[in-house]
Formats: structure tokens, C-alpha cells, sequence
């Protein structure tokens, strides 16, 4: 604001200069007095100096002290005194000083100067004061308080101008009633003191301190004033500045009313800090949720807000649900585990008498020593509260609370404490809403690059002859990712075709299914029977795969110069065959344990190779689980029985038409909802062919 | 998914009601994984309402099968549902596993 400072300065610069001036001119009239001789001093311009003086230490004060103050109010204060206070002290030391040295050194002269510096000191002072008192009445203010201060320094400045126009005005009698008016004007402004509500109580204290100080001043400057007003040898006296006179009376009553009030609202205070540390405590537990705390911090918020609001003595806080296993946190203020089960083991009793089962309302018990449930175990508390901890939904702990008194928990008390119980309930359940919501999004997260992987991981190109047609389907859940296929060409004649399921969901299964892909062709390069690399495999995978997860998967191996299939089963559904010359269809029923379940080497007598010599024509249907375990929306499974009649309906068409017939059936039976991952190969067998 | 169980001597029984899949497989797995199963020499598992199970279900039995096993208790499924044992079957469990039809076979088993 360079306007602001621009302004600042320049009533700086004024003021100084004008009470040189006035300094100056009072001089030159005190020596006209004294020695009869003319000067250039004139009495019209004392009043002029002191009054542009004056102007400008008000200006520069008003502009200096903004009136938004904060909610600190002692620095203001502080500064009131030390700035502008001390300057009475100053002038109490040459006060003191003054008679000695009119002793020694008589001067004419003396008392002007003096008087001169004091009153330079006493408008410093006003202007410091009238200012920081209009930041403190006009703190929260009103568009009222705005205008009647607007109007109350108005009419004050207005008062400047009588010195001005040199008027005894004391002799009219309507000036004096203007200037009483003003005076009650004055009093009435010194009734705002919100701020001092605001005070805690170590601030009020200091503020008490202050406060006296600045009266002190306030009060040694008006002595003096008054005091050299009548001597003779004085040739200014501005007890008749009816400005001087009415911030000055201002001063004194808004010091003195602040001072009062203070005084007596220290044995409220308590109350009203209780009170703002119940609502900053409430506003602490509603926060915990954007600052990501735990649960753990909000109960501990709880308990120790509580025991605050309610001045227990004595206080636990029980909290664990049904259902939720884990340690529950415990909360104890001195608190004995004797005293804990007496206390229960009363409650209980209470309860039953009472006839309120119920056990979660609250329970308020005043004279605990004289309750026949309570009897006997000699407890040192009168008064006990329990507050339950509940939501609609769930029970969450109980806060108990005990205070030696009897009586010792009022109705507001209860109210504050139960808000503190309702907010932790609500912050608690929010809580555990966010930290869902986060495992959502994590695992959304997971399911997406697991997909990603998955895909990846099942070939784009298939493997075309002219000896077999291939057509493949492969269509991932939103849950469950492990299916998985793959083909490699073992030599011009042999083709080796896995499939498989990865058991669990997510990254561990995409991560799993692409381990079994490393292995189907690092094991394949040693060209292994099926049975063989199961064997290997298995053997493998015994070392990676976590104790819950295994995998089923079936390897075929092809051979077209043979016309031959081998192949072995670990755990995966059986294939589905159709023999072209018997004209029938058919599981190959043979028994093969999964791979990851038994993790030694007795796992090669579990696994078992079938030979099938095929003829052009024949087709082998291999899936995963997922298309018989579909499910319809009857729950009913769609079953190999099913997937048998649809190869038996179809298998004249082309390997292709034959996946889309059996994949449009099973999306028909469950109604478009997929609740596995569903993997399908139809691979049809041809006449042989040359190769050109 | 429910899961109740009954004792008698050395014979803990634990009945499956509802859905074994990847949420309520973690149930299952913590009372498996209590200790205090080890007290008893026969773990029967009645499958009599058990309609589905997942392979994280079935990898929960599959992991305590090995544990058992060492300290010679005996695990043995009855009342199983067709479409349950199917499974069980397809994977090649029936052979690693008791699996028998009824309580009383089971128990005579057990006795054995």
C-alpha cells in the first residue's frame, strides 16, 4: 500500500515539524512576556501548530492500526503501553526532577519546555490509544458499530476546530451541552468489550496487567495536565482543548471499563475455555478422517477429550466388536482392573433391577456408594457414566467415566460427552468407508494389469496347417484371472498344446500362469512325453507356488506323420473326443492329480500319459472349468453331460463353427453372466495333405 | 458361508453350510490353522450343505493335507454333493483324500 505509507510518512514528517514549530512559538511568546519585547510569536499560531499537530499523530495512527484486528489482543496492549504509556513515566521523571532543577538553574523557560514534551507525549499517547481502542470495540463488529464510530470520530474531530476559532467556549452554554453530549457518547462507545471474551485466562491476566499500566498513564498524564494548568509562567494551557480533554476522558473510560470487566469475567472464563476446548476437540475428531488417522487415534482423541469435558477423576474405554478379531485398544486413566470388574459386575446387577436390558443407553448413577447394585465394593467414586458407543449397525465399545463427587455429571456435560461418542461413531464408520473404498481401487488396480497380463500371455497367432483346423475362445472374468493356453511347434510334425488353471485371483495368479508358460517352454525344448513334463513341472513349481495355490493343466502333443495324440491330465477338466469312424462322443476318462498339491516325488505315480491314434474328421473339444461350471441363474451348472450333446449336435461343421455353436449355447444358459474365466479349443482333425 | 463344528473325544466335525470361494476360504483357513486342532486325532468334514467350492477352497485343504498328515490325524470328507465330489474328482483329490458317503462310514473309518 504505498499510498497508506505515503500518507503515513507525510503526517510523520507534519507532526514533527509543527510541534518544533509550536516548541518554537511558545518560546518566542514566553520571552515577549517576559521581556516586553515583540517577536514573531502569536498566540493564534500556537492554537494552529498544536491543532496540526494533533491532526497529524492522530492520521498517522489511524493509519498505522488497522481496524481488523486478530484474536490476539495482548501484543496490541503491549505495544499501547510501551509505545505510547511509558511516555507518562517519562514526563513523571522530569515531573520529579523539575523543582531541583528549577532550584539550581531557574529558568522562565523550563516549565514551557517541559509542558511542551508532555504534551507531545500525552498526543502521541491519545492517538495510540483512540486507535487500538477502535480495533477492539470494532472487533466483530456490526454495520451499526461501523456507522456510530464513524460518527463518533467525526464529531470528536469537529471538536478540534474551537481552539481554532478561539472561543472561551467554556461561556456558551450550548457548546458546553454539545461537548456533555459528546462525553456520553464516548461513555457509550466504551460499553463494546466482545474481545475481552475472547481473552483465555493466562491472556486475561496479562491483559488485567496491561491494562493497569496504561491507567496509570492515563491517569499521570491528566495529573500533570492539570497540575501546571494554573502557574503563571505557562503560556499555553491545553486544558481547554476540549479535543484533548474528550479522548482523553475516552481513554479513561474504555481502559477502566475494560479493566472492569476483565476483572470480573475471570471466574467465568474456565467455562467459556471449557467450552472452546469441547468444540476444538469435536473439530479434531470430524478431521481425523481427511488426515488419514486410525482408528486407534480417534478413541484416544475420544477419551481424552472426554475426560477433559467432564473433569472425570477416573476413566477407561472399552472398544472391540463381535466378529473382529485383533487386540482392542485399551484406554485407562487410572483405572484398576479390580475396580473395572467391580463396576461391571455392578452395572450388570443394576441392569437386571432396573429391568432395562437394554444395555446400550446410558447409564448415570450420582451416588454409587448408596446403590443397593453398587454395595459392597467399597468403590471411592459417587458418580459413574457409561456411554455406549453404537451406530445402527454396530456396537463399538462402551466409555466408562467416574468422578469422586456426588452428582458429578450434569446434563450438559452428558451432551457434550454423548456428541463426543456420536462424532468418534461417524469418524470411525467414515473411516472404515475411505480405507474400503482404497482397497477397492487397489485391487480394481490389481485385476486391471493382471488382465493386462493374461492377455499378454495367451498367443494372438495360432499355429495353421493343412492337416488340423484350430479355433480357440478365451474370455476372462472380472474376479478370477488364471486360465491359460499355448502352443509350440516341437518339429515339422509335432505340435504341443497346453492349457490350464491357475488357482487364486489378481497379480499372484497372472504371475503364476506366466511361470507355467516359462516352463511349458523351457521344459518342451527337451521334447519330454506329457507325462514327463508333468512330472518336471510339478517338480518346478513346488518351489514358487505358495501352499494354497496349485494349478490343473492338460499338455497334448500332436503328431500328424503319426496321426497320433498323447497326452496327459494334471488336475484339468477331462477332453472331450469325437470319433469320426465309431461315430461317438466321448470323455477320455483318465486320472492325473494337479500340479502344486503334492510337492515330492511321489507325484509321478499320480500322473498317466493316454496314446489316440485320430482319424480325419475327429474333433477334440479342451476348456477349463469354467465353461462347465457356468452357472445359469438358476444355479444350475451347465455340466459336461451338456458340452457332450452340443459336440454331438455340431461336430460335422468346421472347428470354428463348432466353438462359436457350443460358446453361444453356454452364454445363452447363463444368461450373458460370467462368473470364471471360460477357455475353449476346438481342434479338428484332416485328411493329410501334402505341404507345398 | 457357515461354519460350525461340534466335538466329541478326539473328533472334532466341521460342518460346511453355504459357498467355499475365495472370501469365506480365509474363514476356513483360520480354523484350520488353530492350534488347538491339533488336539484331536480326526477331523471330519461334513459337506452335507456345502453347493460350491473354489479352488482357493479346495487349496485351503490342500495346504493343512501335508500338516495333518505329519501328525497323523485323519481328515475325512462325507455327504458330499455330486457336483462338489466332481470337482474334488477332476483334480484328482478323491485319491488324497477320504472322501466317503455318510457319517456313520465316516466315523467307522475314522475308528479304523
Amino acid at each position: 500500500m504505498p499510498q497508506k505509507d505515503r500518507i503515513k510518512r507525510l503526517s510523520f514528517f507534519t507532526a514533527s515539524v509543527s510541534w518544533v514549530l509550536l516548541l518554537v512559538n511558545v518560546l518566542l511568546l514566553a520571552y515577549q512576556r517576559h521581556t516586553g519585547e515583540e517577536t514573531l510569536g502569536q498566540d493564534y499560531l500556537s492554537n494552529l501548530f498544536s491543532v496540526v499537530f494533533i491532526l497529524s499523530v492522530f492520521t498517522f495512527q489511524r493509519f498505522r492500526l488497522e481496524p481488523h484486528a486478530t484474536a490476539g489482543f495482548t501484543k496490541p496492549l503491549w505495544h499501547l503501553f510501551v509505545k505510547g504509556g511509558l511516555g507518562a513515566y517519562v514526563c513523571l521523571l522530569l515531573n520529579v526532577g523539575y523543582p531541583n532543577l528549577n532550584l539550581y538553574w531557574a529558568n522562565p523557560y523550563l516549565l514551557d519546555i517541559f509542558y511542551q514534551i508532555l504534551f507531545g507525549f500525552l498526543v502521541y499517547f491519545l492517538g495510540k490509544a483512540f486507535y487500538t481502542w477502535r480495533q477492539f470495540i470494532l472487533y466483530q463488529k456490526t454495520k451499526d458499530l461501523q456507522t456510530q464510530w464513524k460518527w463518533f470520530e467525526i464529531l470528536l474531530y469537529v471538536s478540534l476546530l474551537v481552539p481554532l476559532l478561539n472561543v472561551e467556549y467554556m461561556k456558551f452554554i450550548f457548546l458546553m451541552l454539545d461537548l456533555a453530549l459528546l462525553l456520553a457518547y464516548s461513555v457509550y462507545m466504551s460499553v463494546h468489550l466482545r474481545w475481552v471474551a475472547f481473552l483465555s485466562l493466562d491472556r486475561k491476566w496479562g491483559s488485567i496487567f496491561l491494562l493497569t499500566a496504561i491507567l496509570a498513564s492515563v491517569v499521570l498524564f491528566g495529573n500533570f495536565l492539570f497540575q501546571y494548568s494554573d502557574s503563571p509562567e505557562l503560556v499555553i494551557d491545553y486544558t481547554d482543548n476540549p479535543f484533548i480533554l474528550l479522548t482523553l476522558a475516552f481513554v479513561f473510560t474504555y481502559t477502566l471499563s475494560s479493566f472492569l470487566v476483565a476483572v470480573f469475567s475471570l471466574p467465568t472464563s474456565k467455562v467459556f475455555e471449557q467450552k472452546n476446548a469441547d468444540l476444538r476437540n469435536f473439530q479434531r475428531l470430524s478431521q481425523t478422517i481427511q488426515q488419514g488417522q486410525s482408528e486407534e487415534e480417534v478413541y484416544s482423541i475420544l477419551f481424552d477429550s472426554a475426560i477433559k469435558a467432564s473433569g472425570a477423576d477416573s476413566a477407561w474405554l472399552e472398544t472391540g466388536e463381535e466378529g473382529r478379531s485383533g487386540i482392542p485398544p485399551a484406554h485407562n486413566e487410572g483405572a484398576e482392573q479390580a475396580l473395572m470388574d467391580h463396576i461391571k459386575s455392578g452395572l450388570t446387577r443394576a441392569h437386571k433391577e432396573r429391568g432395562t436390558l437394554h444395555q446400550d443407553s446410558i447409564f448415570l448413577e450420582g451416588d454409587l456408594r448408596h446403590n443397593p447394585a453398587f454395595v459392597g465394593a467399597d468403590l471411592p467414586f459417587y458418580s459413574l457414566l457409561v456411554m455406549p458407543l453404537v451406530s445402527t449397525k454396530r456396537k463399538y465399545g462402551h466409555l466408562y467415566l467416574l468422578r469422586e463427587v456426588e452428582q458429578g455429571f450434569d446434563q450438559d456435560t452428558i451432551d457434550v460427552v454423548q456428541s463426543f461418542t456420536n462424532q468418534t461413531v461417524l469418524t470411525i464408520e467414515n473411516l472404515r468407508l475411505v480405507q474400503e473404498s482404497l482397497q477397492n481401487e487397489r485391487y480394481k488396480e490389481e485385476l486391471k494389469i493382471a488382465s493386462l497380463v493374461q492377455d499378454r500371455l495367451i498367443p494372438k497367432t495360432f499355429p495353421t496347417d493343412t492337416w488340423f483346423e484350430i479355433s480357440t475362445y478365451s474370455q476372462a472374468a472380472k474376479e478370477v484371472g488364471g486360465d491359460f493356453y499355448d502352443f509350440l511347434q516341437l518339429s515339422e510334425s509335432r505340435i504341443a498344446i497346453i492349457i490350464g488353471d491357475v488357482s487364486g485371483k489378481g497379480i499372484s495368479a497372472a504371475f503364476h500362469m506366466a511361470q507355467m508358460k516359462g516352463i511349458f517352454h523351457g521344459l518342451m525344448q527337451q521334447d519330454l512325453l506329457p507325462d514327463e513334463f508333468m512330472v518336471q513341472a510339478n517338480s518346478a513349481l513346488s518351489r514358487c507356488l505358495e501352499r494354497t495355490s496349485f494349478i490343473t493343466s492338460a499338455l497334448y502333443i500332436i503328431d500328424y506323420k503319426m496321426q497320433g495324440v498323447s497326452f496327459a491330465r494334471a488336475g484339468h477338466c477331462h477332453t472331450l473326443y469325437y470319433n469320426s469312424m465309431m461315430e461317438d462322443t466321448f470323455y477320455f476318462q483318465t486320472e492325473g492329480l494337479g500340479l502344486g498339491i503334492m510337492r515330492d516325488a511321489s507325484y509321478a505315480k499320480r500322473i498317466h500319459r493316454l496314446h489316440y491314434d485320430y482319424n480325419p474328421g475327429d474333433v477334440m473339444v479342451i476348456y477349463t472349468d469354467g465353461i462347465v461350471e457356468a452357472r445359469s441363474e438358476d444355479q444350475d451348472e451347465y455340466g459336461e453331460d451338456r458340452l457332450k450333446y452340443m459336440l454331438s449336435q455340431t461336430y460335422h461343421l468346421e472347428a470354428e463353427d463348432i466353438k462359436s455353436a457350443i460358446i453361444n449355447d453356454v452364454t445363452d444358459f447363463t444368461n450373458d453372466t460370467l462368473h470364471d474365466d471360460q477357455t475353449l479349443l476346438v481342434i479338428k482333425f484332416k485328411q493329410r495333405q501334402p505341404n507345398n | 458361508m457357515k461354519i460350525k463344528h461340534t466335538i466329541s473325544d478326539n473328533t472334532i466335525t466341521i460342518s460346511l453350510d453355504g459357498e467355499l470361494d475365495a472370501s469365506s476360504s480365509v474363514m476356513l483357513d483360520e480354523e484350520l490353522s488353530n492350534p488347538s486342532i491339533m488336539m484331536f486325532s480326526k477331523i471330519l468334514v461334513d459337506c452335507k450343505n456345502l453347493n460350491y467350492i473354489s479352488s482357493a477352497g479346495l487349496g485351503v485343504f490342500i495346504s493343512h493335507l501335508q500338516r495333518f498328515e505329519d501328525a497323523q490325524i485323519k481328515l475325512i470328507f462325507f455327504n458330499m454333493q455330486e457336483k462338489v465330489r466332481n470337482v474334488f474328482e477332476i483334480l484328482g483329490l478323491d485319491l488324497l483324500m477320504t472322501i466317503v458317503s455318510s457319517y456313520e462310514e465316516a466315523v467307522t473309518i475314522a475308528n479304523d
